[in-house]
């Protein structure tokens, strides 16, 4: 496999949680145009270090992050940056499908409007259309662009919602367990929707299911008691893990 | 990879499949061996056995093929799991045809049974048979207790039954040419032997699937090989 260029570089990455040390040490490139999965038991800290990138823990108060962030070469934590403007770039999905309480057409087109990506209506129609296109829920709601994205069913929300995070053009697409609210039709929209968003972002998923890791990724990192245990091709972490910790986890076993 | 599943079943359905496989061996053992003894004391009767034995092989197989499938289907093994699966598929079909090759043996017999037996033949097809069947315990014994090195060494004492193959292929030449009569025997006990020699491969091959079901790697293909019966060798121009 070609081996794209790293988009994001953590180095020597800590978190604590007050007295709690969440993250222990994390060092790992995650290439561009890739899908890197995330695996581990709960509380391992994936999730933790997911919300790192764009600096999703910033809102905690008693969350501490040291160590070196970087996307393009850039420290995502110095103090010039604007996490704003970090979150337009890198963009989010999360667990359950949270669209606004706004019309299918306005949950798109907010973060262009205060992002100030459209100059006019037409523009904005046609970022609307691309971003939702893009999501594969087009051809599934352009007669209703007016109703709220409420109405929808899960997987259409949540194809919505990852409509919704492209529309700022992202360059990183951070999905903290997209799917584990989704039957598994929805699931296998939204996968083959992940799938295709590589040939244009950094994809960075975390989920539970190692049959979806397998599926959408072409990276795999495994997380264990807040240390990255082994990173890899996802096809060597699945058919031949280096780790008995990875070993345990991925074929059940009782560790 | 050690530690029991969270899923006690999935143990279950493995160790089911694992037993399958072992009860399949153990049948084409007895068939080595029940072949060989026909063959040696002209017993036609041990022999026509042998041949029906063979159906019961075929049967496992299916079997071991339709759990691994079905396991496959549904508790999807990864990483280990994955690999001691594929290997069991793999396995069983090497035994199968290490079963046909013994009842393959046994319908020589027949054939030769008539005829007086070329003096040395039979004590080194004996040994040679001794010596697949060493092999196979062996194999078997290394699947089981998931041993890459143990596997290793079943590799490697292929080159053996390799060499007992070129002795014997010499011997029967020999026959041959010295009295034209010997000819058709002699092709039927040089099938016999060649059977045993692509039994020991089928025997290697399955090392190669316990190398690559315990370490996760195809073991190289630089193994000693001994087959030295070119007709120039032979005959010298």
């Amino acid at each position: 496999m070609t081996q794209n260029r790293a988009k994001i570089r953590t180095e020597g990455v800590n978190v604590h949680y007050g007295a709690t040390h969440a993250i222990k040490d994390v060092t790992l490139d995650i290439p561009d145009k890739t899908v890197t999965a995330f695996i581990g038991p709960s509380g391992c800290g994936k999730s933790t270090f997911l919300r790192c990138i764009n600096r999703m823990n910033d809102t905690i108060d008693v969350c501490r992050v040291t160590g070196i962030i970087t996307i393009d070469g850039e420290d995502i934590y110095d103090r010039r940056i604007d996490p704003v403007q970090l979150r337009r770039k890198v963009g989010m999905v999360f667990q359950k499908p949270n669209p606004f309480p706004k019309s299918i057409y306005d949950n798109v087109a907010y973060g262009p409007k205060i992002h100030g990506l459209a100059r006019n209506r037409a523009e904005l129609d046609e970022i609307v259309e691309k971003a939702l296109r893009r999501g594969a829920i087009w051809d599934e709601v352009k007669d209703r662009l007016s109703e709220p994205g409420t109405g929808l069913s899960g997987g259409q929300q949540q194809r919505l919602c990852i409509a919704r995070a492209i529309a700022t053009e992202p360059e990183i697409l951070l999905m903290d367990e997209p799917c584990s609210a989704l039957d598994p039709i929805a699931t296998s929209q939204v996968e083959e929707l992940i799938y295709e968003l590589k040939n244009n972002y950094s994809v960075v998923i975390v989920t539970h299911s190692m049959q979806q890791a397998a599926r959408v990724s072409q990276k795999t990192a495994f997380f264990h008691l807040g240390t990255m245990v082994e990173y890899g091709e996802t096809d060597e972490i699945f058919t031949n893990p280096r780790d008995e910790r990875t070993e345990n986890y991925i074929t059940g076993r009782i560790g | 990879m050690n530690g029991e599943h969270i899923h006690s079943a999935f143990d279950r359905d493995l160790e089911q499949l694992q037993a399958d496989l072992v009860r399949m061996a153990g049948l084409v053992e007895q068939a080595l061996r029940d072949a060989t003894n026909a063959l040696v004391t002209h017993d036609t009767e041990l022999a026509a056995k042998v041949r029906r034995e063979d159906k019961r092989i075929d049967a496992l197989e299916d079997a071991i093929n339709e759990e691994a499938a079905r396991l496959i289907a549904l508790r999807a093994p990864l990483a280990g799991d994955m690999r001691l699966v594929l290997s069991v598929i793999k396995i069983s079909g090497h035994l199968e045809r290490m079963g046909d090759y013994a009842k393959n043996m046994a319908k020589r017999t027949d054939l030769i049974a008539d005829h007086p037996m070329v003096e040395t033949a039979p004590a080194v097809l004996k040994r040679m048979a001794n010596q697949v069947i060493a092999m196979m315990h062996q194999v078997v014994e290394a699947h089981i207790s998931q041993d890459s090195a143990l596997a290793h060494e079943v590799r490697d004492s292929d080159a053996e039954v390799d060499q007992m193959y070129n002795s014997i292929f010499r011997v029967l030449l020999t026959y041959m040419m010295e009295d034209p009569r010997q000819i058709a025997p002699c092709m039927h006990l040089h099938f016999i032997a060649k059977n045993l020699e692509r039994i020991g491969d089928h025997t290697t091959s399955i090392a190669d699937q316990v190398i690559y079901a315990v370490d996760g790697l195809r073991p190289d293909e630089d193994r000693p090989k001994a087959d030295l019966t070119s007709v120039k060798d032979l005959t010298g121009s």
